[in-house]
């Protein structure tokens, strides 16, 4: 332990040099503004700030780059709260609650709550990577195919419990969402799925372009459609900063958030998207009143903002201690390492101590800059309110596009995102929740892949799921959570009608 | 001590290397086309930045941009495991030489799954990067730590479709994969993944029993033990793995070569000048020796030997009939 803060202290004073605390700063600064974009996501900026880093010394790129990655988790809640249009992918769920806020003049409340939110999530992540990466990396490798299978089933349950309206209808969004996840390359044989014999579809469906067109361009066809042109959102605006109400009701779902998201993004494959939507279905499967949500719930900001970081907090753990990238952003950051000239692995806490700890005590300099800008910026962000939407709308339009076009280079996209954006619109008026089919989009892909590496492995079928102990815990889990839902959804039919 | 005697060397020699790259660049000039290159440069890769192959683009970048006093970039057109990209390059890149791919021999594979719509040979292959071989690795803690290839291939042979091994479909992980299984006469396990790295991560998890990877994906692993390296691929043991024996030496074949081998492509349809001087460009800029030295810190060695245009195409054209041989005789599974 002791040896631990001494490290810590030798990876501060490596970092606390004006040089590098500069690059951690513009790293946190553009990391918001891409997460404020909706489109332009993480992955997209770091390749192409990549090549820019190999000047710098290895620790300030490193921590630059990671700082991009959180910095978005920061900024990717603001567009969500105040036009209903996902920053990024992780900050999906946080439209539901964190607008219907917004519309009711909490718009500040929401986006204080976000940040600190998230500052205290990823505060947490970096404290147990602190002290614990080792031992916890060397669990997480243990998990194979049959852990990753059963962690998607319980993530697919989860979606269940999100719904909000009619079972049938979601259930119609997961199906959809997984048949989306199919087109591209078969995960095992390496054959062409669905791809009607174009080369565009052989590398599947954009994400970046599913969660733009769905909830970007439907939220502003629809709108156009419900109001004339005027402000966005005409209530005034009071309580910038969260209540003492707020605070009551957000801790105990950031503390979730924070464990939860810190599970997931530790787990290859998982990462911040996941870990927000299975927060926000566990706030409101815990809830009194689960029929609140999505109607302006602090917790349901709170909770999902938390998961977010805290998963990009613990998705470091494999890639600084093992050299594992668990999902495309952190891999990024394996190539930068490597381009670096530093080999990421078990060896690089001992043979670069410095390297090491210095991006450590990156993360807590990075979130407290995060903090910092955030906090005063919530004033300023809420103006945006006050923009007219015939200004505002085409200009998220064109960032969207940017943003869509610059994750592949690929035209195709955009049109991808303007076929989701149409049929976005059409599953809102025919009162289809749409977060549900981006989740199953997002799970479908790794569900499939470690099932059928689980069954090719299993000397006996299924029974490889419950031979071993973790996957067997997770699917049992979720048994129980699926019987759960099947009762409490029998029970409440007859009393409180469709909800 | 060991540093100093390195810088002192690096000095000693750059005077001279100093005088090399001056003549390299006038030579280049000299063929220059006029008003060639008008844009940066666009150096495609068809895999996701940060993996190995965008790591040697990179350097490929920064020695190009050194050798030519041109500014170039690298751009990552990914999706379909490389067939987005390899298909990009063969049908729509534009003709104009700005746009040069980085590729490896998975070309081969990819132009087979695009069904007739292009070929490798829609391609003119310019210049040659560097090769490295397959290790093939065990978990140092895992039941194969001892006994190396030959017990994974006795345990194969005693226990058919038992020994769990990492496999990418498709690929030359499945052609290497089918040759341990001719000769051992065995039926090996082959859990599929999308690609090396997933894979390395189950055998460092014991999930699987015998794992293949390139040397900067398995160095890190291997120096920490917890992997072990058995064997390599290729005709002659690699300078990185001293201690691991060629599969072939085990097997007593001579055809276990599989390994990758990178170059740079250009479309056909790119004007002779135009071609003439990238050629003599990227050769300025790979046989740079500190470009060298940075793709062996990767564990890959460049081929002095292909150092004209004409020699990189025969090289390319004998991976590919080789390639095409192995395809039409295996056996049908």
């Amino acid at each position: 332990m002791e040896g631990t803060f001494a490290a810590l202290a030798g990876g501060f004073a490596a970092i606390l040099t004006p040089e590098t605390l500069y690059y951690i700063f513009i790293g946190s600064l553009i990391g918001t503004l891409i997460g404020v974009l909706p489109g332009i996501g993480p992955l997209a900026a770091l390749s192409l700030l990549l090549p820019a880093t190999v000047a710098l010394p290895p620790v300030a790129a490193i921590a630059m780059l990671s700082a991009i990655f959180y910095g978005s988790m920061y900024g990717g809640s603001i567009t969500s709260i105040l036009v209903n249009i996902p920053g990024e992918a992780a900050s999906v769920v946080t439209c539901l609650d964190g607008h219907a806020m917004a519309k009711q003049g909490r718009a500040g409340a929401a986006l204080g709550m976000a940040a600190l939110g998230s500052f205290i999530a990823g505060t947490f992540g970096i404290v147990i990577l602190t002290f614990f990466s080792p031992a916890l990396s060397s669990f997480a490798i243990r998990l194979g195919p049959p852990e990753y299978c059963a962690l998607m089933v319980l993530g697919l349950v989860c979606t269940i419990l999100m719904i909000r309206g009619s079972a049938l209808k979601g259930m119609i969004m997961i199906g959809l969402g997984t048949a989306f996840a199919t087109q591209g390359m078969d995960v095992v044989s390496g054959e062409f799925r669905f791809t009607y014999g174009t080369i565009e579809l052989t590398a599947g469906i954009e994400l970046v372009a599913v969660v733009i067109g769905l909830f970007g361009v439907s939220e502003i066809l629809s709108t156009v459609e419900q109001s004339a042109p005027g402000m966005a959102v005409k209530t005034k605006l009071r309580n910038l900063w969260p209540s003492r109400a707020d605070w009551a009701a957000s801790w105990a779902p950031i503390l979730r958030g924070s464990g939860l998201g810190f599970a997931v993004g530790l787990v290859p494959g998982g990462g911040p998207v996941t870990a927000s939507f299975l927060s926000y279905a566990a706030e409101r499967r815990i809830a009194k009143d689960p029929s609140s949500f999505g109607k302006g719930r602090i917790e349901g900001v709170a909770g999902p903002e938390a998961a977010n970081n805290a998963a990009v907090s613990s998705g470091m753990i494999p890639l600084l201690s093992l050299g594992i990238p668990g999902n495309a952003v952190t891999a990024l950051l394996m190539g930068a390492l490597i381009i670096n000239g530093v080999q990421p692995g078990p060896m690089l806490i001992v043979e670069n101590p410095q390297i090491f700890w210095g991006v450590v005590a990156s993360l807590y300099v990075g979130n407290v800059f995060l903090l910092i800008l955030n906090l005063p910026l919530v004033g300023l962000w809420v103006q945006l309110l006050r923009v007219p939407y015939s200004v505002l709308f085409p200009t998220i339009v064109l960032l969207a596009m940017v943003g869509t076009y610059s994750a592949n280079r690929n035209i195709f996209d955009l049109w991808v995102m303007l076929g989701f954006g149409v049929m976005g619109w059409f599953l809102r008026k025919l009162g289809y929740e749409l977060a549900p089919l981006v989740l199953a989009f997002v799970l479908a892909p790794l569900l499939e892949q470690s099932l059928r590496q689980s069954m090719v492995m299993s000397p006996d079928g299924a029974m490889i799921f419950l031979a071993r102990p973790v996957a067997a815990t997770l699917m049992v889990v979720s048994a129980l959570l699926l019987i759960f839902v099947a009762f409490k959804g029998r029970a409440a039919t007859p009393k409180g009608g469709t909800t | 001590m060991n540093i100093t005697r390195r810088g002192f060397t690096a000095a000693a020699a750059l005077l001279p290397f100093a005088a090399h790259a001056q003549d390299a660049r006038t030579r280049l000039n000299a063929i220059k086309p006029a008003g060639f290159p008008r844009d940066p440069i666009e150096m495609t890769v068809v895999y996701p930045a940060g993996g190995g192959m965008d790591i040697t683009a990179r350097v490929v970048q920064r020695f190009f941009d050194r050798a030519t006093g041109e500014r170039s970039l690298v751009n990552n057109r990914t999706g379909g495991a490389g067939l987005v990209g390899h298909t990009w390059l063969a049908t729509q890149a534009p003709a104009d030489g700005h746009a040069v791919g980085i590729i490896a021999n998975l070309i081969f594979s990819d132009a087979i799954r695009s069904q007739g719509r292009w070929s490798w040979t829609d391609l003119d292959h310019i210049a040659h990067i560097n090769a490295e071989p397959l290790n093939l690795v065990v978990n140092s803690e895992g039941p194969f730590k001892t006994g190396g290839l030959q017990g994974i291939l006795d345990a194969a042979r005693a226990r058919p479709g038992t020994i769990r091994v990492l496999n990418v479909p498709g690929g030359y992980y499945e052609y290497l994969i089918e040759q341990l299984e001719a000769v051992a006469g065995a039926r090996f396990l082959r859990v599929p993944f999308q690609g090396g790295a997933p894979g390395i991560t189950a055998l460092l998890g014991n999930n699987i029993d015998l794992g293949f990877g390139f040397f900067a994906e398995v160095r890190g692993h291997i120096a920490a033990n917890r992997l072990l390296p058995i064997a390599v691929t290729g005709r002659q043991r690699t300078t990185f793995l001293p201690d691991a024996p060629t599969v072939n030496s085990v097997t007593g074949r001579d055809d276990v070569n599989w390994g990758v081998s990178r170059w740079v492509a250009l479309p056909k349809a790119v004007p002779a000048d135009r071609k003439a001087w990238l050629a003599a460009a990227f050769q300025a800029a790979l046989s740079d020796p500190e470009a060298a030295q940075e793709f062996r810190n990767l564990g890959a060695l460049p081929d002095p030997a292909l150092n004209t245009p004409e020699k990189v195409a025969a090289d390319v054209a004998r991976m590919a009939e080789g390639e095409r041989a192995f395809l039409t005789t295996r056996a049908p599974r």
